[in-house]
């Protein structure tokens, strides 16, 4: 062999390695999706939206309580999360810029990014659950508002900076105080990338289970206490799958694949906005 | 050493031993500059990169103090003050003494909301005064004709040559006193750059233009005054017609004859 046909021989075998790598790789997330679905959609059915959970054995037992505690967990800490959020972020483009402080922030978040949500979990824990004394929706969303923070923070931070900064001097030049710089300028010109990042946040919190474990643990039944614990659908999947009935196994099913279907579409409506904004 | 015209007409803007220093700099970028500038006329700024003409002209409206750390020393007297005293009011100041970049800068929203955008920040909130001013605006920025039909679509959508034209009518509608140019044709091809050029001289019977330019002959048609910068100095101030034709100074006749820059 030639060392021409070596090295032709040598690219082959690469490029046949790491594509069969890509289809491995890509083989497991559609065949987690596929056994999802499959047994996701056979469990599903009307008395799902319809029940509360109910003891094993029952025939009207449902995930209503799940999907509406869920709802209200992601809804709470999406409503302290993104505020904190981008205003933080805001302050890392606008303001801090290569400051220190603004660096120091930076690093802290992207740490906390990568922070063991159960660790989360278990602060919230004994700041919150533990002098209150007893499991509340608050909790559950603090801990969540926690881990989506530092996503956005730092999409909110990343996109502003992608905005030229003659912009912000033209809205200056024309006798602009800042905060309207800010607000009128630079909010619109990142609108598209803040918006993705928001998404992305919530897509990620949506689907932890550990910062809720011992935070807003979980209820069986329906409720809207935001003092008391509340049930989610994570935290139900992890109950249900892991008891040893069949009827309440169908209804883990059913509540991972309306879960996993509800990350999915946020995550691709985040991609969407996204590529419609770099469009323009 | 510096050959300065003394301007007999009414100044808008005057500078006096104006010194420019940047952030961390040892030495300043602008050296002991006195330049009167004519009011209703036009005085272009011309130099080889980096003599500190674009650090002049943003020294007007104050736009250095954006970022802070820069200072300045001498002084700008703009309506009987100088302008370059802790006191100033920038915003004020901005309103009075405009600018528009080499890049079209229009903003994220309709062409309607870019125009109105100075005069909303004054406080103009009146439906129809708001109308009729960006109606003008846009008539004295010769853009008129090819947006009046479409003014609440993203400004964005606007030719390079009409953002710009979009940056000024935005810039004229607040009324200033001066309009600062930053090389505001360098973005832009010869037809669009005409039109600017074209422009700039009709508004000069409006505000005083101080302008930019690394293209010699752009100073030649458009100016009634040329200043040449070299190296943080300005070397000669005069009648453009003057300075390109019998320059007093020997740094200017090279440069305009093209021996350096």
């Amino acid at each position: 062999m030639t060392a021409v046909q070596k090295r032709i021989f040598i690219n082959k075998l690469a490029l046949i390695f790491s594509t069969l790598s890509a289809i491995i790789a890509l083989a497991f997330l559609f065949w987690i999706l596929g056994v999802l679905v499959m047994k996701g959609m056979s469990a599903l059915n009307w008395n799902i939206f319809i029940y509360e959970g109910a003891p094993p054995g029952y025939m009207e037992s449902g995930l209503k309580h799940a999907l509406v505690g869920q709802l209200i967990l992601v809804g709470l800490a999406t409503g302290i999360g993104v505020p904190l959020g981008i205003l933080a972020g805001t302050y890392l483009s606008e303001y801090g810029k290569n400051s220190r402080l603004a660096h120091t922030i930076r690093d802290i978040s992207d740490i906390m990014m990568s922070a063991p949500s159960i660790v989360i979990g278990a602060f919230v824990y004994a700041v919150i659950v533990m002098p209150m004394g007893h499991f509340s929706a608050w909790a559950g969303a603090i801990a969540l508002a926690i881990i989506m923070i530092p996503i956005i923070l730092r999409t909110t931070d990343d996109m502003l900076q992608l905005v030229p900064g003659t912009l912000r001097e033209a809205a200056f030049a024309l006798g602009a105080p800042k905060y309207k710089v800010i607000k009128d300028v630079v909010y619109r010109g990142a609108k598209a990338g803040i918006l993705t990042g928001v998404l992305l946040g919530i897509a990620r919190v949506g689907g932890e289970t550990a910062p809720l474990l011992f935070t807003s643990f979980n209820d069986n039944f329906f409720t809207t206490d935001l003092n008391a614990a509340m049930p989610s659908l994570t935290v139900t999947i992890f109950n249900y799958a892991i008891s040893p009935y069949e009827d309440w196994q169908q209804l883990g099913w059913a509540a991972a694949f309306i879960l996993s279907m509800f990350i999915l579409g946020l995550n691709i409506l985040g991609r969407v906005i996204l590529f419609a904004g770099k469009r323009k | 050493m510096a050959s300065i015209i003394d301007i007999k007409d009414e100044c808008a803007l005057h500078v006096r031993d104006f010194e420019f220093t940047y952030k961390g700099a040892l030495a300043p970028s602008l050296k002991k500059v006195t330049m009167p500038i004519a009011k209703h006329s036009i005085t272009a700024l011309i130099g080889p990169s980096g003599c500190g003409k674009t650090t002049l002209l943003r020294s007007f409206n104050r736009m250095h103090d954006l970022y802070p750390g820069n200072t300045y020393a001498g002084e700008i007297e703009f309506e009987g003050r100088n302008i370059l005293t802790p006191k100033e009011d920038l915003i004020h100041l901005r309103t009075k003494i405009g600018m528009i970049f080499q890049k079209p800068t229009a903003f994220p929203m309709s062409i309607f909301d870019n125009v109105a955008y100075g005069m909303r920040l004054q406080g103009i909130k009146n439906k129809t005064e708001l109308n009729d001013r960006v109606e003008k605006a846009l008539k004295d920025a010769a853009i008129w004709k090819e947006v009046s039909d479409r003014l609440k679509q993203d400004a964005n959508g606007l030719s390079g040559g009409q953002q710009q034209r979009l940056c000024i009518a935005r810039a004229i509608a607040v009324e200033p006193e001066v309009l600062l140019f930053d090389e505001p044709t360098s973005a832009l091809d010869p037809i669009s750059t005409q039109g600017i050029e074209k422009l700039v001289i009709e508004l000069k019977e409006r505000v005083s233009i101080i302008i930019v330019t690394h293209n010699m002959q752009q100073a030649a048609r458009v100016s009634d005054y040329t200043g040449f910068m070299y190296l943080g100095e300005l070397i000669e101030l005069g009648q453009t017609e003057e300075l390109f034709v019998t320059p007093k100074e020997k740094l200017t006749q090279e440069y305009i004859t093209g021996k350096f820059g």
